[in-house]
């Protein structure tokens, strides 16, 4: 076991960590730009510099050598080191800026030289309020500029792709963007062009960085450089509240934040778990704001004769009646119900709860997998976020032939999410002269098509669970409200600013943009009811609790344990009779 | 030093042909690769080339000055793989051009000394940077290259032994920064000019991850007298510290400028008075930079005694560098002359990192505000101050070699930037 002295208090340590890594492991703080923990060290920024040294020991011996005042003596490197890259040695000593004026001269002095270049537009800048230069500037940099000459112009607002825009004027050099196309998603499409104080990333001639994965060199950049050319400038950082989620958008139960004002969904980024997908995120993904905030369903609407055009919006009250009379008048071997792996266990296994009970039928489902679209990487061939999910709580999986078998053999369709007509498993005319209720959350065509529309809740507001195809089962917060929630009565919903910026209130939600819709847990206890049984699901917990009874591999899983790990790996992976 | 007049060149010598193979082999052209490869009794591995090289004390002629066979002896044992040298030819130092005389003049001296070089360390496969604008010295060493390929000098069974290495020729972009040794080797891998942290050293990891060395070409041509004629022969030459041959780049206000091959340790004055036969138009001397523009400039009172070699200048405060010599008279600007060396370190700045790559831009603008008249004595301080801030705060030495200049030369002759800035504080009133 190696020894190591960091700020006179000493630690052991195993292996060969580098000492930046080690330095943050133990909670001290070191400031660094060009840094990153998932990929290589370049020591450009030249910011986390530290005074090293070694104890002196006696070739002959073995023994320390000491001074005259007894003490080990220590022999120092000539030069301030980088901490990022620097390998951890036995018997080293290290000081910070917290025991070393001469390394808080240097902080001082890399900051000063980067701010000489660097236009000072925070008031502007979609960056400011989480900038790591703004805040190491506030915590390590000089108290003004002597630089009293004309700043060095670059390239502004440059379109690098479809979705990232460079400003290159901001950009510090630290090459964590080329080194993520280099080290991450592989694409190389970025390098650093020009030399000196005009250097800035860029693609190469007559080629766009359209990398599946590009934005996440937004959230690496450390100043305002990189923008998203879809958020930039819509909101300010502190507008908005930060709330943990998932990607619906794909199988790998990518984690991910989502930044919400006024009811709508912003911008998601990613965020870090190990077991997933590190620090990253697909752009596929973030473009799930679209999902979130457009083309919503809300209100429950109803065809009022097969033959009209639109839909006519219907009170809560008369959706659950309407279902009721249906279900009643129509013989139960008439009737498909359908689960979904776009919908969450919770949703499917309420769903599964009222079908098994009230339609005499277990739920079926189909899988939505393209064979190739996977990459080896974040993306999996399986588009939905629960199939998983679907298969654990032992709902029958249709191919596209058995779905349109079963459809032209009922009357009354049941289904969730999915959209047939839009995959083209189905065609409108395979709708006619059947009853379609659908739950959903967006206008999609199937919804266009159906008898009744029901909108539920989307990831984005409740509380549910999804099980990606590693069979780990994470879950999400509700990030925005619905008609009947209430932000600042719902305590799991405004984390994100009470921890961040101490405020009690959220000042940045209104009434706005929120959606008449309720959780599918909810309407499945209502309908419960007019049945006149009391099945009560009033929370995703509700439902989940229930399936620790009924289902060993969710035995014991809860929301805590979730948070706690950040998501469970469940143990099996058998499909399990559902017994509710 | 007086016998410098009797002093017979060996690395560009007087002998009219020597950049052909025929003349150079009937000078004893290939004697010493011939006696490497087939002597087994006087050099009966490649080590002992190494510890011949090593005694010799052949001192990096790039800029450095570190012992070359010490540097080769941080080759790690052969494994099979492959293994590198590069030879640095960049030479892209102001004031430096004594290379291009051993391209032009004596090419197969240095393919030679690295085909020695090459069997001494296990070497695969030599690669030759040279700077871009040498066109016509590239020209040059790919006829001569070629020649020593036709002649079995060079490729499989050299001199008909089971030492076998191939040479490939490189030319340069023009960055200043490739000539940085693993900012080279990042050039030949075709990737952009930025040097590398090291550790680790490219002995470990050099060129595509392998075990390289580089040498400055100069160094590489002293191989083969080394081994011709014994470590002991090359340390009788110049200083006893940093003996051997040195070219003497003389440019700036002399009479005759050009490249000298004299032994190291000459007095700076005997070079500038009677080598280059004195300043121009008879003007007094004011200051030199002694071997390239990034070593500390020395005016004319420190020259006095002062020898050419690397302890020498050390002691009186500037380096050998390259020996690559600018001579100013008494009519230089010496404010103007900063500014335009800053203004190459701010072009040549690679960019990587910070300190250096906003530094160099921020001492051109001061000095600019200087040579116009702008500048107040406060900036003075300042430029001295951002020196310190860049001085070994960097990956290469290049923020060194941007900021020593501008540190000298303030101090050395701060009554003359003095002279050209107003006052700092205005009285009122």
């Amino acid at each position: 076991m190696a020894e190591i002295v960091i700020d006179g208090k000493s630690y052991s340590f195993e292996g060969k960590p580098k000492l930046l890594d080690f330095i943050l492991s133990k909670d001290k703080e070191v400031p660094f730009f060009c840094y990153h923990p998932s990929m290589s060290a370049p020591a450009n920024c030249r910011m986390c510099m530290v005074k090293v040294g070694q104890y002196v020991k006696n070739r002959d011996t073995g023994e320390y050598e000491l001074d005259e005042h007894g003490e080990r003596q220590i022999r120092w490197f000539p030069k301030l080191q980088t901490s990022c890259n620097m390998d951890m040695m036995d018997d080293m000593i290290v000081h910070t800026h917290e025991t070393d004026n001469l390394v808080k001269r240097a902080h001082k002095d890399t900051l000063e030289m980067i701010l000489i270049n660097h236009p000072l537009d925070c008031p502007i800048c979609d960056q400011a309020g989480e900038c790591p230069l703004q805040i190491q500037t506030y915590k390590y940099g000089p108290e003004g500029s002597r630089f009293e000459v004309k700043k060095q112009h670059k390239p502004k607002h440059v379109q690098l792709g479809p979705r990232v825009t460079l400003d290159a004027e901001r950009c510090i050099n630290c090459t964590r963007c080329t080194r993520f196309t280099d080290e991450i998603s592989q694409s190389h499409q970025l390098t650093i062009t020009r030399r000196g104080d005009k250097n800035h990333p860029t693609t190469a001639p007559g080629t766009v960085f359209d990398d599946p994965y590009s934005m996440n060199t937004i959230d690496l950049c450390p100043v305002g450089a990189l923008t998203s050319t879809d958020f930039r400038f819509k909101a300010r950082v502190w507008e908005m509240n930060q709330t943990p989620g998932l990607d619906i958008t794909n199988g790998k139960g990518v984690n991910v934040d989502l930044w919400t004002r006024d009811n709508l969904v912003l911008r998601i980024t990613p965020r870090h778990n190990p077991h997933v997908n590190d620090y990253w995120m697909t752009d596929k993904g973030r473009d799930a704001i679209q999902l979130y905030n457009e083309n919503r369903l809300s209100t429950p609407s109803l065809r009022l004769h097969p033959k009209d055009k639109d839909l006519v919006m219907t009170s809560w009250d008369n959706t659950l009646q309407t279902i009721q009379e249906i279900v009643e008048s129509t013989d139960s071997k008439q009737i498909l119900s359908l689960g979904s792996p776009y919908a969450s266990v919770e949703e499917n296994a309420a769903w599964a709860h009222f079908s098994q009970t009230i339609l005499k039928q277990k739920p079926s489902y189909t899988a939505h997998v393209e064979k190739g679209a996977g990459d080896g990487f974040l993306l999996v061939d399986d588009q939905a976020p629960n199939t998983a999910g679907c298969d654990l709580l032992g709902l029958k999986k249709r191919t596209k032939a058995a779905l349109k078998k079963a459809v032209s053999e009922s009357q009354v369709i049941f289904s969730l999410h999915d959209d047939y007509i839009e995959r083209g498993w189905i065609t409108k005319e395979d709708l006619k002269g059947k009853t379609w209720i659908y739950f959903g959350t967006n206008l999609t065509q199937i919804a266009n098509a159906a008898t009744l529309t029901v909108p539920i809740t989307c990831a984005a507001e409740h509380t549910a669970s999804y099980i990606n195809v590693d069979q780990r089962i994470q879950r999400t917060y509700p990030a925005k409200e619905t008609k009947y929630t209430n932000r600042r009565l719902d305590l799991e919903m405004s984390e994100g600013r009470l921890d961040r910026f101490g405020t009690k209130f959220d000042h940045w939600v209104n009434e706005d943009n929120k959606i008449d819709c309720k959780p599918l847990w909810e309407i499945v206890s209502d309908l419960f009811s007019l049945w006149g049984q009391t099945i009560t699901y009033r929370h995703g917990r509700d439902v989940l609790e229930s399936l620790n009874q009924t289902i060993t591999a969710l035995d014991g899983i809860t929301y805590q344990a979730m948070d706690d790990h950040r998501g469970v790996l469940l143990s099996t992976s058998e499909p399990q009779e559902a017994s509710t | 030093m007086s016998d410098w007049k009797s002093y017979e060149p060996t690395l560009i010598p007087n002998i009219e042909g020597m950049h052909q193979l025929d003349t150079y082999r009937k000078h004893g052209g290939y004697e010493a690769l011939h006696s490497v490869l087939h002597d087994s009794k006087k050099w009966p591995d490649p080590s002992s080339v190494v510890q011949e090289v090593k005694d010799a004390n052949i001192r990096g002629r790039g800029g450095a000055g570190f012992n070359a066979g010490l540097k080769w002896s941080f080759m790690p044992p052969a494994d099979g793989g492959p293994r590198y040298l590069a030879c640095n030819g960049d030479e892209s130092e102001p004031g430096t051009f004594k290379d291009r005389k051993i391209f032009e003049y004596n090419p197969f001296l240095f393919i030679e000394g690295a085909t020695i070089a090459a069997y001494a360390m296990s070497i695969t496969t030599i690669y030759v940077y040279i700077r871009g604008e040498y066109r016509s010295w590239i020209k040059k060493m790919e006829k001569a290259v070629s020649d020593a390929y036709d002649a079995g000098l060079l490729g499989k069974n050299i001199m008909g032994s089971t030492f076998s290495v191939d040479l490939v020729l490189h030319s340069g972009a023009g960055a200043y920064i490739c000539g940085e040794e693993t900012s080279l080797l990042e050039s030949l891998e075709g990737k952009r000019g930025y040097p590398r942290v090291k550790p680790p050293f490219p002995a470990q990891r050099g060129l595509w991850g392998r075990p390289t060395t580089i040498n400055n070409i100069e160094t590489l041509s002293n191989v083969p007298g080394v081994i011709r004629n014994g470590a002991t022969w090359f340390k009788s030459i110049g200083a006893e510290t940093h003996p051997g041959p040195i070219l003497y780049g003389i440019s700036g206000h002399v009479n005759r400028p050009g490249v000298y091959e004299l032994p190291s340790g000459m007095p700076v004055m005997t070079l500038i008075e009677e080598v280059a036969q004195g300043v121009k138009d008879g003007k007094k001397l004011k200051a030199i930079i002694p071997g390239g523009s990034s070593t500390p400039i020395l005016p004319a009172k420190d020259l006095e005694n002062l020898t050419m070699d690397a302890d020498a200048l050390r002691g009186a405060g500037s380096m050998m560098g390259t020996a690559g010599m600018v001579v100013m008279d008494e009519d230089t600007d010496i404010v103007e002359t900063l500014w335009r060396i800053s203004k190459f370190y701010h072009h040549e700045s690679c960019g990587q990192c910070t300190p250096c790559r906003e530094g160099t831009g921020w001492l051109e603008k001061i000095l600019e505000k200087v040579v116009k008249g702008e500048g107040t004595s406060r900036d003075l301080d300042l430029l001295l101050d951002i020196t310190s801030q860049m001085e070994g705060r960097t990956i290469c030495a290049l923020a060194d070699a941007a900021a020593w200049p501008v540190r000298y030369t303030i101090s050395r002759f701060r009554e003359e930037f003095e002279a050209r800035c107003k006052p700092s504080l205005v009285p009122v009133g």
